[in-house]
């Protein structure tokens, strides 16, 4: 049985790899969605190559593996509300907000060092 | 210290298991508790019972169960990575079917409600293999 867990701890998600591809990305998610269910606060950071996960209209399903956009609407309903995106890295890819599947708030290298110093644990995959 | 740990990748194809469990051992010399071992992604492959590496390698398998003999860590493998992977244990074999012995000695399977509770008990949550 699990004990009664009271903590509130931040918890970094950083996803930085392509979401499809292989299970890896869906099981990260999977552990996200699981602090949130344990009422940790969860920070989603994309970056990267993982800023394209964010991207309009992906059908992933032509190639057999499964769709994570109905998971990204669905983080609010988890109470994940602090989605972040890597200014530079939307630079690099050619992204811009309205490209993008869901809103999310773009911030810059710089102050993502800052809150990922402060959170008291980062995840990556 | 609490430090629990998370082991991403599958044996002997990475050095994940091997440099975590030198972390372990490093921790467990200098008075630190191993809260919990939790093994995720392809890492539950540490977990197969059926693994025999020739006689003069290490073996991967039997040092984490000798792991939780000598130092009681908890050695606990991810229920949905591992049914992907064709690691079923006895509870959830007699579910779904399927060979119903395939964990090694020392590891328990469940949910990553574990992995959840162990990073919000512990101080450090290490993760090796990316």
């Amino acid at each position: 049985m699990l004990r009664l867990v009271l903590k509130v701890k931040t918890l970094f998600f950083i996803i930085n790899k392509s979401l499809q591809g292989n299970v890896c990305g869906q099981e990260f998610l999977d552990m996200a969605l699981m602090a949130a269910a344990f009422d940790q606060k969860v920070v989603l950071l994309f970056e990267g190559e993982g800023v394209n996960a964010l991207v309009k209209n992906q059908c992933p399903e032509g190639v057999g593996l499964k769709n994570i956009l109905p998971i990204l609407n669905a983080l609010p309903i988890y109470d994940i509300n602090d989605v972040w995106v890597e200014k530079e890295s939307m630079e690099v890819w050619g992204l811009v907000e309205e490209k993008l599947e869901i809103s999310v708030k773009s911030i810059s290298r710089e102050v993502i060092k800052k809150q990922i110093n402060a959170a008291d644990h980062v995840f990556s995959f | 210290m609490k430090i629990s740990i998370q082991i991403n990748a599958s044996p002997y194809q990475y050095q994940a298991a091997d440099t975590a469990w030198n972390f372990i051992q490093a921790a467990i010399d200098k008075g630190h508790e191993i809260y919990r071992v939790f093994f995720y992604h392809d890492g539950v492959y540490n977990a197969h019972r059926d693994s025999r590496p020739p006689g003069d390698e290490r073996d991967i398998v039997k040092r984490w169960s000798g792991l939780q003999v000598e130092h009681g860590v908890d050695l606990v493998v991810c229920v949905s990575s591992a049914q992907r992977r064709s690691l079923l244990e006895q509870s959830v074999a007699s579910k779904v079917g399927g060979y119903e012995n395939a964990l090694a000695d020392g590891f328990r399977i469940a949910g990553l409600g574990l992995l959840m509770e162990a990073v919000i008990e512990s101080d450090r949550h290490v993760t090796f293999g990316a």
